[in-house]
């Protein structure tokens, strides 16, 4: 073959370029996008949320230190610790280079003394634990938080995969092995294509992608999709007690998300100046008051400092707050309130949208 | 390149270290860093730097033909072998062998097209069931074979990988997504290497730039 000039080289290469910026276009596509808001006000930090989908999406070989759903307490390093810290996402459209998670940054699996305890009769004389001495796993910072006493502050922080518009996993993957459903925009990676390269996983600034070292193929939360197809709310949201998990469609002005999101703006995208534009919202936490030095309570500042919700929800956040606090004086007043009684969520199918069916009422998988 | 008659066996020339290895000439090989531009990823594009790609700069290969067998002996140094995927940011050594599946212009840094897929042998040193046999039409589109014709063996000693790889010339049944080798047909070849420490994988490794002409000596 005639070896290609400078000029044809260049030809070729932009001609490259816009072919993978067309499929790219095409994986990014969908024409529904499905959300959840998180109520950070709500949780208690119980994990049944980590534990349902736990037991429901990653308990096969090579899943063991992978956790979908997390919660930690912020502030806090974090699951992976410091994830914060470690890159990704978009800066003015382009993307910027992350870091590779490890696997003791997220926490490793434990292990547990289950044959001890359980089947070498000691069961009366030696504690379930971990064998060997863990110093890190997910949450693993909990309650530390941050202030001081009498003004320490923390609270709860829920992540799944945040299912983004702009997918910065999506944009990296050199195999177009990751695409968002045309149907409902989740994101997923397809496990046929995908080779385990892990650019996803350097690319995502939220560090919500797993390495599964038995597959050789990288995972992560798919938003229950088996189920979202049936008309059944994902396993985390569904478990929770806290009633603080609402889904359903972004565009479904009779939803709570729509009202939430749109319609009120309460709800805010974690970390939104990092470009993927997230489809899991937060209505940010409302400061309990401060203690003045005499123990007197200060009503002029709130306890958890703006500065540090707005680094983690952007400028937004003190309109969100400034809505909330207003219908909660219109309630406290004896006025009506539609936000503050979506919020609360009288009746639990106010969380989901279309997807309020029973998974017990599913027809049992074929073996 | 040449293709040298021998009349070792199979089994003796799987062996990298096989003194029979000794009587067949070597290519040293400049390599070069796959160029950035053509990456399919614009974050790949935006968060390296195509200096610090392709560590392996030169790469020595010996070719060998039975009439039955095929053989391809890859060595380069590397002073630090990685062999296991211990964490998620560690990543194996590799190498590969690159042949068009038929006749016809496709550039070597573009894996194959449509009309010209290509067949890639790839050789990684953590892969425990053996070297994969795989056909791309184009950046990021491989795809392994179900079933792999090709065997390889590997040494790592003194901070030298050592890698052949072995297949039948021809491979009737696969002739889809093997090529087919005969004595008189010449084929284009090229080659690539991943270091692993240096976390080249995928398109993110060096490569022999330009095609060579492989011959198989009557």
């Amino acid at each position: 073959m005639a070896e290609m000039t400078e000029q044809q080289k260049e030809q070729r290469r932009k001609e490259l370029a816009a072919e993978a910026k067309s499929q790219k276009a095409l994986l990014k596509k969908s024409n529904r996008q499905v959300a959840m808001v998180f109520d950070l006000n709500k949780c208690l930090g119980c994990q049944t949320c980590v534990v349902a989908c736990k037991t429901m999406w990653t308990r096969d070989e090579g899943m063991e230190y992978m956790w979908w759903a997390t919660v930690n307490t912020h502030p806090g390093k974090g699951t992976p610790r410091d994830w914060e810290k470690m890159g990704g996402g978009f800066r003015e459209e382009e993307p910027l280079a992350g870091k590779l998670p490890t696997k003791r940054d997220f926490g490793e699996a434990w292990d547990f003394n289950y044959e001890e305890v359980f089947f070498g009769g000691k069961g009366n004389s030696v504690h379930l634990q971990p064998t060997g001495e863990p110093d890190w796993g997910p949450n693993w910072d909990e309650d530390q938080g941050g202030g001081q006493y009498p003004n320490s502050f923390y609270f709860y922080v829920q992540r799944i995969c945040n299912h983004c518009t702009n997918p910065a996993c999506l944009e990296a993957c050199p195999r177009n092995a990751i695409y968002k459903r045309e149907e409902d925009g989740i994101v997923l990676i397809s496990q046929e294509r995908c080779k385990g390269y892990r650019f996803c996983m350097e690319a995502c600034p939220y560090k919500k992608i797993y390495f599964n070292h038995v597959k050789q193929t990288s995972q992560k939360c798919i938003f229950c999709y088996p189920r979202v197809e049936k008309g059944v709310a994902p396993a985390c949201a569904r478990q929770c007690p806290g009633r603080l998990r609402f889904v359903g469609f972004l565009d479904d002005e009779s939803g709570p998300i729509f009202k939430l999101v749109k319609k009120w703006g309460v709800a805010l995208p974690l970390h939104p100046e990092l470009g993927t534009q997230p489809n899991v919202y937060y209505v940010p936490p409302i400061s309990p008051p401060r203690f003045d030095a005499e123990g007197n309570i200060d009503e002029s500042k709130p306890r958890i400092p703006t500065e540090y919700l707005k680094y983690l929800f952007g400028d937004k956040v003190e309109g969100a707050l400034a809505t909330l606090k207003e219908e909660m004086a219109k309630t406290k007043a004896g006025g009506k309130s539609e936000i503050l009684d979506t919020l609360i969520v009288y009746e639990w199918k106010g969380l989901f949208g279309p997807f309020t069916k029973d998974p017990a009422e599913l027809e049992p998988r074929k073996a | 390149m040449q293709c040298k008659k021998v009349s070792a066996t199979r089994e003796r020339l799987l062996d990298p270290l096989a003194t029979e290895w000794g009587d067949i000439p070597g290519e040293a090989l400049k390599m070069d860093a796959t160029p950035l531009a053509n990456q399919p990823s614009e974050y790949i594009k935006a968060s390296r730097d195509e200096r610090q790609i392709g560590k392996v700069r030169s790469l020595t290969v010996q070719t060998a033909h039975n009439d039955a067998d095929v053989f391809f002996r890859l060595s380069w140094e590397d002073a630090e072998k990685n062999t296991e995927v211990t964490d998620n940011n560690v990543f194996p050594d590799g190498c590969g062998i690159l042949i068009p599946l038929k006749e016809g212009d496709t550039p070597i840094d573009e894996m194959g097209s449509k009309d010209v897929p290509v067949n890639a042998w790839l050789w990684r040193a953590d892969l425990k069931d053996g070297p994969r046999n795989t056909v791309a039409q184009g950046l990021g589109s491989t795809q392994f074979s179900k079933q792999c014709p090709i065997q390889a063996g590997s040494a790592w000693e003194q901070g030298r990988w050592a890698v052949v790889f072995a297949r039948a010339l021809s491979v009737p049944a696969q002739k889809d997504e093997a090529i087919q080798l005969a004595v008189g047909k010449p084929v284009k070849i090229g080659f690539a290497v991943w270091e692993g420490a240096n976390g080249e994988r995928a398109g993110v490794k060096s490569f022999s730039k330009e095609w060579r002409e492989l011959t198989l000596e009557a």
